[in-house]
């Protein structure tokens, strides 16, 4: 089993006055799954965007790997050894085609081959804001398993679920669950928080063990 | 007959000045609209009002130096151009930027006119070309945009359309999101002021500004819409050239209006299609995992 761990010491992320993930510790050990979950605005997905640098008034400590990221190096590093799928995959500005989603995963190859399996192949040549919400969905997943084959070790997944019906979520928490990497997922779905080795609930910012 | 003053345009496009302005329009087509989709996608409408003030500014400084006005107001708007890049972290940031830009620029370059006794109206003279008056140094200049920025695009066409579609899936797929936007930027603002000197400031819209906002409607990835934007750059600029050499009227208006009929019409077009998100495949997952 791949994967690279996750540790967190006293993280903290503030958006403006307001403390949206107060001093969170924790560590993930290589290959783990852990689902992150909690009641809406506790922090979650802040966490998660905080391990990417896209959270900009972050404190504490975030190692993965053992890597900092003080240099612009070490961040590209970081990004490129985890891959993200994101909450709102938000119809951009701009159109972008299905196609330069999953070649944006640098395994154009493997992406597509996974948007064929999930069902979405037939879409690459459609830019994304034609697509629905679940459709969508699944095409992230796909360039999430392109990221992974492109040698990423974490995958951080913000509710990857969340738009899909019923068994489109069983399936996707199947591939997620299948990924040989150290996953991090905030989810409200069931199926796939049962598919991970730890459950931690986050409550007004801070991070407690539920199995 | 018609009632209206028509001119023979075969012998209009004998005359050397003539010919250069439609080589120089020719030429503004193919490089300015690509600025144009920058200008849409980094959603900066208001840049050429920007860069107006900032290369008024440049003037007023190289005026006060005595260093050449125009060579001042595009280094001005350049590091302007670079220096809101930070601002484009934010959705929005940027579009605020280009109004705050604006108010500073016009302010410093009045503070400085008044205190240099420079005639404002002088200054302002400096930055108004006109089609019909372009040297062979601007036709370099021209050709260099044409060739530099769809060669940018082309080069970097997979950065630029993630960049463009959401900025931080394009930070974290690898993509050099600061500098990729910095070097935007500057391209914009110095194509923009550059433009503005070559071709007046009305022109620069029908030429940057209206293709692309048409193209925006009509393209479905940023490749088709460059495409098109090109496409309809030099499709209205040689016919509405033609149009105001033969109706003896002025190119800049001419221009506008034909490049802003198209955009009307595309709108007006584009509103009647639809664009079903159901796929004509079958979207459910099948169960091969």
């Amino acid at each position: 089993m791949g994967g690279l761990d996750v540790r967190m010491h006293g993280v903290t992320c503030r958006h403006g006055r307001v403390e949206a993930v107060s001093g969170v510790d924790l560590e993930v050990a290589a290959g783990d799954r852990v689902a992150l979950t909690g009641t809406n605005g506790s922090g979650k997905t802040t966490l998660l965007r905080a391990v990417l640098g896209l959270h900009r008034q972050a404190g504490g400590s975030i190692l993965v790997g053992g890597r900092g990221t003080r240099t612009a190096a070490e961040w590209a590093w970081r990004r490129r050894s985890c891959a993200w799928i994101p909450q709102k995959p938000a119809a951009g500005r701009f159109p972008l085609l299905g196609a330069e989603l999953l070649d944006s995963s640098h395994a154009p190859a493997e992406a597509a081959e996974a948007a064929a399996r999930l069902g979405v192949g037939t879409l690459a040549d459609r830019p994304l804001h034609t697509l629905s919400g679940g459709q969508l969905q699944r095409m992230y997943l796909a360039r999430a398993i392109g990221c992974v084959a492109a040698g990423a070790e974490v995958l951080l997944a913000d509710e990857p679920t969340a738009a899909l019906d019923f068994e489109g979520q069983a399936e996707a928490a199947d591939v997620l669950a299948s990924l040989p990497v150290t996953l991090v997922v905030v989810t409200h779905d069931r199926a796939l928080a049962e598919r991970c080795d730890r459950v931690l609930e986050m409550a007004a910012g801070r991070l407690r063990e539920v199995r | 007959m018609n009632a209206l003053a028509t001119a023979d345009v075969g012998a209009l496009l004998q005359l050397v000045p003539v010919q250069r302005a439609g080589l120089a329009l020719l030429l503004a087509a193919v490089g300015l609209p690509v600025i144009g989709v920058v200008i849409v996608g980094l959603d900066i409408m208001p840049v050429r009002f920007a860069m107006m003030h900032v290369a008024l500014l440049g003037i007023a400084v190289g005026l006060l130096t005595g260093l050449d006005p125009m060579l001042c107001a595009l280094v001005a708007c350049a590091l302007a151009g670079a220096g809101v890049a930070p601002l484009a972290r934010t959705p929005d940031g940027l579009s605020g930027a280009m109004g705050l830009l604006m108010s500073l620029a016009i302010a410093a370059a009045l503070l400085l006119l008044a205190v240099s006794g420079v005639n404002a109206s002088g200054a302002f003279a400096l930055l108004w070309g006109s089609i019909l008056s372009v040297g062979s140094p601007d036709l370099v200049v021209l050709g260099a945009l044409a060739a530099v920025v769809p060669a940018l695009f082309w080069w970097r066409r997979r950065d630029i359309g993630l960049l463009l579609y959401d900025r931080e899936l394009a930070q974290c797929s690898g993509v050099p999101v600061r500098a990729l936007t910095a070097a935007l930027l500057v391209l914009v603002a110095v194509a923009v002021a550059g433009a503005i000197k070559l071709t007046g400031a009305l022109l620069v819209d029908a030429l940057t500004l209206l293709p692309a906002l048409a193209a925006r409607r009509l393209g479905s990835s940023l490749k088709s819409i460059t495409l098109w934007a090109i496409g309809i750059g030099v499709a209205v600029n040689l016919s509405g050239f033609l149009l105001a050499l033969w109706l003896d009227w002025p190119p800049g208006p001419v221009l506008v209006l034909m490049a802003g009929a198209v955009v009307l019409a595309v709108h007006l077009v584009s509103e009647r299609r639809t664009s079903p998100w159901r796929a004509p495949a079958s979207a459910s997952l099948p169960s091969s995992h």
